[in-house]
């Protein structure tokens, strides 16, 4: 479960506003200064520990990977990254993770609205389903689809019982395992997320659409998915940058064309002693990711400046 | 209340679809735990007869299971003392009191969870490594740290938020000091939050193993490591009842988690799982900064 728990947060970051209700302003200064140090006092423990042990170890990962043998100011590691073999497992790395999160986003809508959909108690127990994988560690999970795909594992005698053109499939040590494995790693995160999105729609609104004469298709298309939307992107744009750097699966289920960047880092530093290298590849890594963040914030603004005009007009 | 209608087909095929899904999530998981109690370790599944000794070769002499379990162990106990640490004062300060850049500190706090791990596990190994810690214990600890303070930092703030800071306020009022609030007020009623967030960071360390794999040597492996280079290098039957011990870990871990809660009055304490409530990213830019 080495990805556990990631990007779930209890609630949406308030950015502003974090102190209860204003109080009354004179004593207000006098106690929001013992309030302040009180918060400054508590937020030091944390803050050191990450400053320590999460950003100076990122930082020094950067100024490695632009320090050339003889020390100096370098980029050659990174254009090394944009060649030959490592270039090649760079687009790997891109493709298998759009092919994943796409899958795990499409399935996931699919089980998402289904629950959504469900009383109560089924509800609640499907949910179990998704979350408890999702507490399992990936590296288990990653082993059970293991067994499950190999040449006399349960998929392929069940496809074979029912004679199914083609069966035995080889779906192991190849790019349809190596997404099979990862999607499922990432489908409790698109669940989650757009099961959250789904239960706050007002159903009621598609009630009135179909009242108004709309059939199913348009319903689903101008009412339903405008309204699941920000989840949609959500999910989507966050299981791709949880791909990007995700080595488990892929390392276990994959052959040689899907080796991902994680893995090549992982062999430069253990194999190659090739620090320099593997700190660009990481730092190529963190850019992709905040790529993707930055992205999803442009996305949430323009989707919000979107709503806005249509309530203003 | 009013509802969209749909017809029989649609549902009966999105019934098949969706019970189709849930069966891919819990089907490698029930694999395992069945095939770990079958003679033929890769063999046909089901089982043709059944066994224990997958089991009983664990902790034969001469295994190296029993080390690595209870390294793991020892690391996750660690990793839970300091995210709690971690994790109470981070929430306290987030949730009561006036910080400046709160929402920096927040994003601080969150961002390991969406920057790759190798990233942060390559970062952890060129600190540790100069320092000669690669294999210790509280090494891997410290890094577990990482990765298991902002789920107790999101757990506990949610508890914080559920707990009226009015009964802290009266208690203030009547004399009590800082320590005697908390200690009194304070922690009793976050109890339930915090053993929640001591548990989700176990398991987050228990199973970790990216950064255990940079940060262990080779006679320092963690469970999950050794699991990892079984699966890669030499078949070792037993692996399956490894995992099946490591999916029993979590299971039994999710279900304290909902006994606690239970217990606690479920309603008025949300977020005890830091996947139940709304979830979102949070803030994209802050973590950029």
């Amino acid at each position: 479960m080495t990805m556990a728990g990631s990007v779930l947060a209890p609630n949406p970051a308030p950015a502003a506003a974090p102190s209860p209700a204003p109080r009354k302003q004179r004593t207000g200064r006098a106690l929001s200064d013992r309030r302040t140090r009180f918060g400054l006092l508590n937020a030091t423990p944390v803050v050191v520990y990450l400053l320590i042990l999460f950003i100076y170890p990122i930082f020094s990962t950067l100024m490695l990977s632009l320090k050339g043998e003889d020390g100096a100011f370098t980029l050659h590691w990174y254009t090394d990254a944009f060649r030959g073999a490592n270039l090649e497992i760079l687009l790997t790395t891109l493709r298998i993770s759009a092919e994943t999160s796409l899958l795990a986003l499409g399935i996931g809508f699919l089980l998402a609205s289904a629950i959504s959909r469900l009383k109560p108690l089924w509800a609640g127990l499907a949910m179990i389903v998704v979350v408890v994988p999702h507490f399992i560690s990936a590296l288990v999970r990653t082993y059970g689809w293991i067994i499950l795909l190999g040449d006399n594992g349960v998929v392929n005698n069940v496809l074979t019982d029912l004679h199914f053109p083609g069966a035995p499939f080889q779906l192991l040590y190849n790019e349809i395992g190596v997404v099979i494995g990862t999607t499922a790693v990432m489908l409790p995160y698109t669940v989650l997320l757009l099961y959250a999105v789904m239960k706050g729609i007002d159903r009621r609104l598609l009630a009135a659409a179909a009242s108004m004469g709309a059939g199913r298709i348009t319903i689903f298309r101008r009412v339903y998915v405008p309204l699941v939307a920000p989840g949609l992107v959500n999910a989507g744009v966050l299981s791709f940058i949880l791909c990007l750097g995700y080595y488990l699966t892929p390392a276990l289920m994959g052959g040689e064309k899907q080796t991902m960047v994680a893995s090549l880092i992982d062999e430069q530093v253990m194999k190659q002693n090739q620090w320099n290298g593997a700190s660009a590849l990481g730092i190529i890594l963190l850019l992709l990711t905040f790529a993707g963040l930055l992205l999803l914030k442009l996305l949430k603004s323009a989707g919000e400046a979107l709503r806005n005009r249509g309530t203003a007009s | 209340m009013i509802e969209l209608r749909s017809t029989l087909a649609g549902r009966v095929t999105l019934a098949v679809l969706s019970t189709l899904i849930l069966l891919f999530l819990a089907l490698p998981i029930v694999v395992i735990v069945v095939t770990s109690f079958g003679k033929d370790a890769f063999g046909s599944f089901p089982p043709d007869s059944w066994t224990l000794s997958w089991y009983t070769q664990l902790f034969a002499d001469g295994s190296k299971w029993p080390a690595a379990l209870s390294l793991s162990a020892l690391v996750a106990a660690m990793t839970t003392v300091f995210s709690l640490i971690l994790g109470m004062t981070a929430a306290t300060a987030l949730v009561r009191s006036e910080l400046p850049l709160r929402s920096a500190v927040y994003g601080l706090v969150l961002a390991p969870l969406v920057i790759p791990q190798v990233v942060i596990a390559l970062g952890l190994f060129l600190l540790f490594e100069p320092a000669a810690m690669l294999g210790s214990p509280i090494a891997i600890a410290l890094g577990h740290t990482v990765l298991a303070s902002p789920i107790a930092v999101m757990i506990l703030m949610a508890t914080l938020k559920g707990i009226d800071e009015r009964l802290e306020d009266a208690a203030a009022s009547m004399g009590a000091g800082r320590l005697t609030v908390w200690r009194r007020i304070t922690f009793p009623l976050a109890m339930p939050g915090m053993v929640a967030a001591g548990i989700f960071s176990f398991i987050t360390s228990f199973d970790e193993f990216f950064i255990s794999q940079f940060l262990s040597s080779v006679d320092t492996v963690t469970l999950p490591v050794q699991v990892f280079n079984v699966l890669q290098y030499n078949v070792d039957p037993s692996v399956t009842a490894v995992s099946a011990i490591l999916i029993a870990v979590a299971v039994v871990a999710l279900a304290l988690v909902g006994v606690v809660r239970r217990l606690s009055g479920s309603g008025k304490q949300g977020g005890l799982l830091p996947t139940e409530t709304a979830v979102g990213l949070p803030a994209g830019s802050e973590t950029t900064s």
